[in-house]
């Protein structure tokens, strides 16, 4: 329960400071693009006038709207993906200065409080780019199908309540379940690798957000009756054991996610899981592989 | 677009290797933990007699200084080892196997990953990179060592010294030190048992730290965080064995040595020490 | 042409989800649009609640039948009255689906879903996740999708734009949408499609919203011939945090769980608010509103924080914002009720709410209108409408399903075009004039599960399938020459100001924004329909800066200006009709209600011949509840 409470913000995310970061200075932004896939990449630098509370994507879209670089070359708008715009969707997912974390939230006096200064974008490293900065990350998507995070409830129709939950287990499960599957986890894990073919994806790191859901679904009582599939699947090639405990993904979530926890949980669970099934039962795999609804 | 049905795609029969995945990866953890990492606490702790093993002899050559004294009483475990130890071959037979089946299952899945401590530099993502680098040092490492001192390789040996368990102390530090004298190869040697030593030790009590939370033995951060303390304890320990070992027999004339293994000798040797 | 009757549903957020799990589970093959992946959808924005009378609630006098009162009460007697007490009826059992579903609902000691009190209410009936509920309802909802996308009875297009309905004899067909990747256009074939689509923000630049709720796709529905109801009313939530790229909500629970907004008495006092001491403080909203105080209704807190800002010059500073004041809470406490929203304060302005009062001003926020759309009345029909509710007092009615609408009825929450429904925000129903905080998320579920029922008889008495090949064909050609159109502007040169796109979406957002808000009068509207008819003809000679064949985001952007512009036309002309003040539609030159002349539904109708929008009044269903005046207690 402590987690939610304790969560201590990773070390970027120091409040903006308020001091010698004059509003009206002007930051370059360099920025990777490229065209699209299998297109070379290249760098192109955009000065920007920015404001007091300007972030990221306020500034690429000033940019968008006048695409013209430091050397006075016009070219396209660059393209990105953002939605919310207040760290909750997990759309705008980007490498900013070498390290990944979400651009709506990544305010410019943080990161180039002096005229002159210099931000650079790129798109993250673990996913192919579909074009500039926007990547596809369809990969973690296709995890959660394969993990089956959800609950399997017997339909929508009426049937009263869920089951009772001690608020100590709630805030558990609440702190998991703000995952927005941004990939910033995935990103910065040296487990991690880019792997555009999706035939592959099966025996490839799974990642700590999939792990994640995993366990915020084992814990539910009734998402518990898939536990026995979710587990074998993090069993296998591709699961849990190909965690090489680096921890980056717990210091870059964004929602201070107790990843790791997660990690040890499942690897808890997995352990227990496997020893059931060699000394108690042996389940034919296939029919764990395909498991209830 | 449309959906991945991956999930729905007609089963083949996985390899192998994919069908028993879970038993490879969880047997090279416990691999590094028994034989290997008990083996390597063992056998720190046998070398590093060498610098306090005058305080293990109970009042048998009172004459002997710390030096003296650790030569001894390492000449005479390692004899204790040789020829008292049961089953010995099987033993050594299954710790060889056990580090192979560590080291090739360690390269395969170090090779898996790519580190990125440059970019993110965390305390832990520099283990994670210093965890494989130490891998492949220790494998390299563990092969010259047993390879020179077991198999009797004496062409790899500056100096051609060739180890024997009836003269262990005297022809380790030649094997070390190029010679009687220090070499410039040999100082190479010595230098890399100390890198080799030093990062098997990490590999070692680092290894313990993640297998806790592999197997969920830790799961909070807080939980992992006091083991770690308990794995920086254990490791400080062994690498201070580690360096008394390397340094102590780095040291070590081998005359000398010889003199005191000579000594030993013509004490009756007590069994069970 | 054999089909196996497909459902097509635009627009993943809960709505829509809710509707394609409703239609998977029927064993209907649907196919869902969205911009983007449907975990990202803007539902995922709502933080406070979702409404539902619960036992507890029930027990101190609160009732299913006070939830709709309440709703059309706060809606100022303008929504349809049977669809509410439908939709108060079923908030219940849909909080139990979603318990069900495993959201994290906060909970008491003991275990039971935890209330919170919301504006417009006296009872504590809002159910709440942290303070990211719509977050986890959308989580729940994805993860259900996804289980039925795994069986292959959900299709996902996720980053596909829907760009036209297709239409034959008034009767819906399927669509014609783009993928924004390869950009390409084609045709999908549905037994009936589902506008999921949501809200229209981004018309005024600025907002709450998410950049993708533009409102495009509602205005192409329109423009292909759906009326729109009610353009008019837009809320402006009162409690936002001002920003450069978006003005970021800042909850209504805030306030419900115990947020005080006041501003220093004296005005232009330049002291910190913690050295300002309790008697020099003006709780303008407690003082003015003694029974409701802080949780009055939206459009109420937002005249009264933009009269004490604009009309009495007292906002903190001299600028243009109050203060929402939880100091005086535990720490400990908000985080576990609030965390989600204080963080995003402490994150984007560099101050915790904890420990100083957060600067806020109001925001566009959500839109009252949408897609005009019909029901089939339920079995409640007493033979005059009834005075308003007492709070407290016992339910004329109990909570039975089917009393508000039938269940089922084919053309519940359907649009004027056959086969075409239009649910959630998209959808004009529910919320009148103005949206009572933690309806919103009841009304996207409760339409895509109620009416997605509808939608499933639908298609069961609609056979769509023997409409020509040459008729999407024919919608593509012209949705695919509409691009070319646009991205041949580009050899042009270069984009000035006069026709950039991003300058006339700025523009836009600015006239809008002065003019259709908070306060509105004849001359400012007559101002701003001559601004955005000239934005119209500016638009027609728009220049694009990419020609990109592959992701051209700067396409899909300029297109959804072009439907934003004709949104706005009907928001103006609608709120230039109506000579009243009703909810959120203020007009400083009528300043009070008119029931005999506009107590209507505004609908707006778009000219295809000369892309003219015209707006008329409609009759609106109001036979449950008799309207009263709606003061909230205020005192004179």
């Amino acid at each position: 329960m402590a987690t939610h409470l304790n969560a201590t913000p990773p070390p970027d995310a120091a409040p903006p400071s308020r001091g010698p970061a004059t509003p009206g200075r002007t930051v370059n932004f360099k920025v990777r693009r490229c065209d699209g896939p299998g297109k070379p990449g290249r760098w192109e630098t955009f000065a920007v006038t920015v404001e007091r509370g300007s972030n990221v994507i306020s500034c690429l879209q000033q940019i968008a709207a006048n695409p013209v670089t430091v050397e006075g070359t016009r070219t396209t708008p660059v393209v990105w993906d953002s939605g919310c715009l207040e760290e909750v969707c997990g759309a705008c997912t980007m490498v900013i200065n070498g390290k990944v974390r979400q651009s709506c939230s990544c305010l410019i006096d943080n990161y180039a409080p002096g005229e002159g200064d210099t931000i650079t974008l790129e798109p993250m490293q673990k996913f192919p780019v579909v074009r500039d900065l926007w990547v596809d990350r369809s990969r973690m998507f296709s995890a959660l199908r394969r993990l089956k995070t959800w609950v399997p409830i017997d339909g929508t129709y009426s049937q009263g309540a869920g089951p009772k939950e001690t608020p100590d287990d709630q805030e558990i499960r609440y702190k998991l379940s703000e995952c927005m599957t941004c990939g910033c986890c995935v990103d910065a894990c040296p487990q991690f690798l880019l792997e555009p073919d999706p035939a592959r994806w099966e025996t490839s790191f799974v990642g700590a957000h999939a792990v994640s859901l995993a366990r915020l679904f084992n814990e539910h009582p009734t998402g518990r009756t898939l536990a026995p599939h979710r587990l074998e699947v993090l069993s296998g090639h591709g699961g849990i054991n190909d965690c090489g405990n680096a921890q980056n993904c717990v210091k870059v979530c964004p929602k201070h996610i107790p990843l790791t926890e997660s990690i040890g949980q499942i690897g808890r669970a997995v352990t227990v899981h496997q020893i059931k099934k060699i000394f108690f039962a042996r389940p034919d795999p296939h029919a764990a592989a395909k498991g209830p609804g | 677009m449309t959906p991945d049905l991956s999930a729905a795609a007609p089963i083949q029969r996985p390899s192998l290797f994919e069908r028993h995945y879970f038993l490879l990866r969880r047997l090279h953890s416990l691999t590094g933990i028994v034989p290997i990492g008990v083996f390597l606490i063992a056998h720190l702790t046998t070398n590093s007699a060498v610098a306090w093993g005058r305080f293990g002899l109970r009042g048998e050559f009172p004459d002997m200084g710390v030096r003296d004294g650790g030569v001894a009483y390492f000449w005479r475990e390692v004899l204790w080892i040789n020829q008292q130890v049961p089953h010995l071959i099987l033993i050594e037979v299954v710790l060889w196997l056990s580090i192979a089946y560590h080291s090739v299952l360690g390269v395969y899945f170090a090779a898996q990953g790519r580190c990125n401590a440059h970019q993110y530099r965390y305390q832990d993502n520099w283990r994670y990179t210093l965890q494989r680098v130490s891998g492949y040092v220790g494998i390299l490492f563990i092969f010259y060592h047993v390879a020179t001192l077991r198999w009797g390789w004496t062409w790899l040996v500056p100096g051609g010294a060739s180890w024997d368990h009836q003269r262990s102390a005297s022809t380790l530090a030649a094997a070390l030190r190029g010679g009687e004298n220090f070499t410039a190869a040999g100082l190479a040697v010595s230098l890399f048992y100390f890198i080799g030593v030093s990062l098997l030790v990490f590999h070692f009590v680092n290894g313990l730290w993640t297998a806790a939370i592999t197997w969920g033995i830790t799961v909070s951060a807080g939980a992992q965080r006091q083991w770690g303390y308990i794995c920086a304890a254990l490791g400080t320990g062994l690498m201070l064995a580690a360096w008394a070992s390397v340094i102590g027999f780095a040291t070590l004339s081998p005359a000398q040595a010889a003199r005191v293994e000579d000594t030993a000798r013509g004490q009756p040797f007590k069994v069970g020490m | 042409m054999a089909t196996d009757k497909r459902v097509i549903v635009v627009g993943g957020g809960l709505a829509g989800l809710a509707a394609a799990v409703r239609l998977a589970e029927a064993g209907t093959p649907v196919d869902m649009f969205s911009l983007v992946p449907v975990k990202r959808s803007h539902s995922v924005c709502a933080q406070g609640g979702i409404n539902a009378c619960n036992e507890v609630a029930r027990q101190q006098g609160y009732s299913e039948y006070e939830h709709f009162d309440e709703t059309v009460y706060g809606g100022d007697f303008l929504a349809d009255q049977h669809p509410v007490l439908e939709m108060a009826n079923w908030a219940p059992r849909i909080i139990d689906l979603l318990d069900r579903m495993g959201v994290p609902f906060n909970r008491t000691s003991e275990g039971y879903r935890d209330l919170r009190l919301f504006g417009g209410s006296l009872f504590k009936r809002t159910h709440f996740s942290g303070a990211t509920t719509g977050q986890q309802l959308l989580y729940a909802l994805d993860e259900q999708t996804r289980r039925y996308e795994t069986e292959g009875k959900v299709s996902k297009y996720e980053f596909w734009e829907f760009l036209w309905p297709v239409v034959e004899n008034n009767r819906v067909v399927g669509i014609v949408a783009q993928d924004l990747r390869t950009m390409q256009v084609r045709s999908f074939r549905a037994a009936a499609v589902v506008m999921a689509t949501g809200g229209c923000g981004l018309v005024y630049g600025k907002s709450t919203n998410s950049i993708i709720c533009t409102g495009a796709a509602n205005s192409r529905a329109f423009q292909a011939g759906a009326w729109y109801g009610n353009p008019e009313m837009i809320q402006v939530h009162p409690t936002a945090i001002p920003g450069a790229d978006k003005l970021r909500l800042m909850s209504e629970s805030a306030r419900g769980e115990g947020g005080r907004v006041w501003v220093p008495r004296k005005k232009g006092d330049a002291r910190a608010a913690k050295d300002i001491p309790e008697a020099q403080r003006y709780y303008f909203l407690e003082e003015r509103y003694p029974a409701y105080g802080n949780i009055v209704p939206r459009d109420i807190a937002t005249r009264e924080i933009f009269a004490v800002c604009v009309n009495d010059g007292m906002g903190v500073n001299g600028e243009n914002s109050v203060y929402l004041d939880l100091t005086h809470k535990d720490p400990d406490y908000l985080t576990r009720k609030l965390g989600g929203i204080l963080d995003i304060y402490q994150k984007f302005v560099g101050v915790d709410p904890r420990f100083e009062p957060m600067k806020i001003f109001p925001a566009v926020h959500y839109s009252m209108g949408g897609l005009w759309t019909t029901f089939t009345k339920g079995s409640y029909n007493p033979a005059g409408p009834i005075p308003k509710h007492k709070s407290g007092s016992p339910a004329p009615i109990g909570s039975a399903i089917g009393q508000g609408m039938q269940p089922g009825a084919p053309n519940n929450a359907m649009t004027n075009v056959e086969g075409l429904y239009a649910f959630g925000e998209a959808n004009f129903g529910y919320h009148g004039a103005n949206r009572l905080g933690a309806n919103a998320l009841l009304s996207c579920i409760f339409d895509g599960l109620f009416c997605g029922q509808s939608v499933q008889t639908y298609i069961k008495i609609a056979d769509t399938s023997a409409a020509p090949q040459s008729l999407f064909d024919a919608v593509v050609r012209q949705e695919e020459s509409k691009a070319a159109a646009f991205t041949s502007t580009v050899s042009k040169g270069q984009p000035t100001p006069e026709n950039n796109p991003y300058q006339i979406h700025k523009e836009l957002g600015v006239e809008m924004t002065a003019a259709c808000t908070v306060v509105k009068s004849e001359p400012r509207l007559r101002q701003a329909q001559v601004k955005v008819d000239e934005l119209r003809d500016r638009f027609a000679r728009v220049q694009l800066g990419d020609a990109a064949t592959w992701t051209n985001q700067t396409l899909a952007y300029t297109r959804a200006v072009g439907d934003m512009l004709v949104l706005a036309d009907a928001i103006v002309k609608g709120s230039l009709q109506r000579k009243e003040s009703r909810g959120a539609h203020y007009r400083t030159d009528h300043p009070d209600r008119n029931d005999a002349e506009f107590m209507k539904a505004t609908v707006a109708k778009f000219n295809p011949a000369d892309r003219s929008v015209s707006v008329g009044l409609m009759d609106i269903d109001a036979s449950l509840i008799e309207p009263t005046a709606r003061t909230y207690g205020k005192k004179p």
